[in-house]
């Protein structure tokens, strides 16, 4: 199993050199002639005014948060989702395995539900 | 040496590296970006023990997800980090007994196989082995229940965050197109009915009488 | 074909094969990554020309006509162009992050492509987890922004990385909730299977394949796959990220030269990564349409499975982004959010629950 992983190791650092090696090789080969207003923060002709890194609402944090929890439940799924067929299959099994995972994301539509009806997912 | 074990040896000596840095770095985000190298290494050390769907499900949540709010929130709550330094004295007595805790903790871990907890021997499984389908058919039937809590929790979280940080904004002025549209010509106008105010003509009235 | 090429590089290189024996999985494999990486590279070029070409035509003017015939040399004199541009790094940038941000963006946009299957047994690493990978590492081209944001110290970049990580988050969610059905009926995690999957059925059978494949059954799953990878690239209709009229090129304002071209690139690799992806999870990958056409002497051949029904799937998804990026108007950022959220959310999960009932009842099509 181990072996199948090793290309896409390979493929990541050929990933990661791809991204470093054209920006050090522009660097090295394109003219560089910087002035202080080259090197200023582009702010539409302005003079930059003001720390750029400002508080934001607070909604960007409840979307991430919302994310993170839906991500944790397709987490869940996904090796449910693998072997529903085998789930189908077994007689035994077959309504434990389909009601269980119903009820698992009734109890999480009950928290999508709060949040909407809260007003967590509105962009206003 | 054989080829894993020095793969081990790396992704062990950049895990460690990188938590150090975490603690060190002076930039909260420097630190959360530590972090989240020191994830992607800890998911090759998983992979080495062929917990092939842990390591992918860490990336995903914890680099995907969990390591997003927190650059999130690093980057965009200007954390004074002078002010975080005062109280390290006085934090310290409390941190160390937590660290003590852990350090405990995890000698009895490594220590398995004098307390005989570590009694599998690691095996080489072919390639086909699918071990996201093994996990879901010990998963979703012996552990069926602490699934099914797990939802309970997640639930608990969803609502603690729109509880915590759901906050209206006063000054809003947004337009609800759903409202827009649903508008009736009832809710907007009222028709009143009247009596005529103008005054019949006095020559109309007199052929009335 | 490792069997073939082996001895003949065994013959040429005589009594220095020893040598290189050890190494000689590593070298491999970094040439099957050049034979994926190439040919991508080269599409991706030419990708930005037809999308100057398409939107030209629609909008009835020509395109660029004048860089070799028909304008076919554009893309390589746009990449020449950007490689001798001045790359500055702001004054008030954090260098590190500056030059980490479009590494981040560039490096998991090219490794999403060792576990796709081109054709059965054309694939770089056929892992059993292949979806879980992708998702994984899709998840990770969301730093390539953050980071490019927070590091320029610049207002546009910082509110175009904001929005673009908040947009790009909550579409992944309907992108892996979408994908639940598609696992639920192919029994596997393994992309090479999922399309193996799709060449079974009644009219696979009659050779109408077409008709087999996942997007008919799950035809809402379908769309909404195909929407959240418009949005999750960052494409319009969804571009507010870079709205040229509002935030200028949003994580991306203070980036010039070849670092402005890692953000370029990792956006056109995301798209065709996109339209790979969404023709192995619902168009069938390779499989042919009219497998019963094969019957017709000499043109026939081209109706039988193959890379060929794989390219053209992906193009035709890729004309798709292109032409919906030059007629829909571009969506406000709540209705985005709307739509991600309230819409294919809860769609996709009645879905999953349609999909469950029907496969428990005899009705079931996937035996």
């Amino acid at each position: 199993m181990l072996d199948n992983y090793f290309p896409i190791l390979v493929f990541v650092l050929v990933g990661l050199a791809f991204g470093c090696v054209p920006i050090l090789l522009g660097w090295l080969i394109a003219p560089n002639r910087p002035d202080s207003e080259k090197l200023s923060a582009f702010e539409c002709g302005f003079a930059p005014f003001e720390d750029a890194r400002m508080k934001f609402d607070v909604r960007y944090y409840l979307i991430a948060i919302l994310f993170i929890l839906f991500d944790l439940e397709i987490a869940f799924l996904f090796p449910w989702a693998a072997i529903f067929k085998e789930i189908v299959n077994t007689e035994a099994v077959k309504m434990f395995g389909f009601v269980e995972m119903f009820v698992f994301i009734g109890i999480l539509v009950v928290g999508y539900v709060y949040a909407w009806a809260k007003g967590a997912l509105d962009w206003e | 040496m054989e080829f894993k074990t020095i793969l081990f040896y790396l992704f062990s000596a950049i895990t460690v590296v990188a938590a150090l840095r975490v603690i060190t770095a002076r930039n909260p985000v420097h630190a959360a970006l530590f972090l989240v190298l020191a994830f992607f290494n800890v998911a090759g050390l998983w992979m080495l023990l062929q917990a092939e769907f842990l390591a992918l499900a860490l990336i995903m949540v914890y680099v995907g997800a969990v390591m997003v709010l927190f650059l999130f929130v690093v980057m965009m709550l200007d954390i004074n980090i002078e002010r975080m330094r005062q109280g390290f004295w006085n934090n310290l007595p409390l941190g160390a007994l937590v660290g003590l805790l852990m350090v405990g903790e995890m000698a009895v871990v490594l220590s398995g196989r004098y307390f005989g907890l570590a009694n599998l021997p690691p095996q080489n499984m072919p390639a086909n082995y699918s071990n996201t389908k093994e996990l879901a058919r010990l998963l979703y039937t012996d552990y069926a229940y602490p699934f099914e809590i797990a939802s309970v929790i997640l639930l608990v979280a969803i609502i603690a965050a729109v509880m915590l940080t759901l906050r209206g904004r006063k000054d809003n002025k947004a337009m609800h197109s759903s409202d827009q549209i649903a508008v009736k010509a009832k809710d907007r106008m009222r028709l009143v009915k009247m009596s005529p105010e103008v005054e019949l003509p006095a020559v109309a009235a007199k052929e009335g009488e | 074909m490792e069997a073939i090429v082996l001895p003949f590089v065994e013959g040429l290189l005589g009594p220095l094969w020893p040598a290189v024996k050890p190494v000689w999985p590593l070298v491999w494999t970094l040439v099957k990554i050049v034979l994926i990486l190439s040919p991508l590279l080269l599409s991706v070029a030419y990708l930005t020309f037809w999308e100057r070409k398409v939107i030209g035509w629609m909008q009835v003017r020509i395109g660029p006509n004048r860089v070799g015939p028909w304008g076919l040399l554009q893309p390589i004199a746009d990449g020449l162009k950007l490689f001798f541009k001045e790359v500055l790094f702001p004054t008030a940038a954090d260098k590190k992050l500056f030059v980490l941000g479009p590494v981040m963006a560039i490096a998991p946009a090219l490794a999403a492509w060792a576990v796709i299957p081109f054709s059965p047994g054309w694939v770089l690493a056929n892992v059993d987890a292949g979806v879980l990978y992708l998702l994984a590492i899709s998840s990770v081209g969301v730093y390539g922004i953050i980071v490019a944001g927070w590091a320029s110290n610049s207002k546009y970049p910082f509110f175009g990385a904001m929005r673009a990580s908040a947009q790009m988050i909550s579409y992944e969610v309907s992108m892996g909730l979408g994908l639940i059905t598609v696992l639920m009926v192919s029994n596997s995690l393994n992309l090479t299977e999922i399309v193996g999957a799709q060449s079974k059925g009644q009219f696979a059978g009659w050779g109408l394949g077409v008709f087999s494949w996942n997007w008919l059954p799950l035809l809402p799953m379908f769309a909404v796959y195909l929407i959240s990878g418009v949005a999750e690239t960052n494409r319009a209709p969804f571009d507010v990220v870079e709205g040229e009229s509002e935030i200028v090129a949003g994580h991306m304002v203070e980036y010039s030269g070849m670092a402005f071209a890692m953000f370029f690139l990792a956006e056109y690799a995301n798209m065709i990564l996109i339209s790979a992806m969404t023709s192995i999870f619902f168009l069938g990958g390779w499989l042919s349409p009219f497998g019963f056409l094969q019957q017709i002497p000499l043109v026939g051949v081209a109706f039988s499975n193959g890379f060929h029904w794989m390219a053209f799937k992906m193009a035709a998804i890729l004309f798709f982004f292109l032409w919906i990026r030059a007629t829909f108007p571009r969506y406000r950022y709540d209705q985005i959010m709307r739509l991600g959220w309230k819409v294919f959310v809860p769609l996709t999960l009645v879905w999953i629950l349609v999909v469950g009932v029907w496969m428990m009842t005899p009705l079931t099509i996937w035996k």
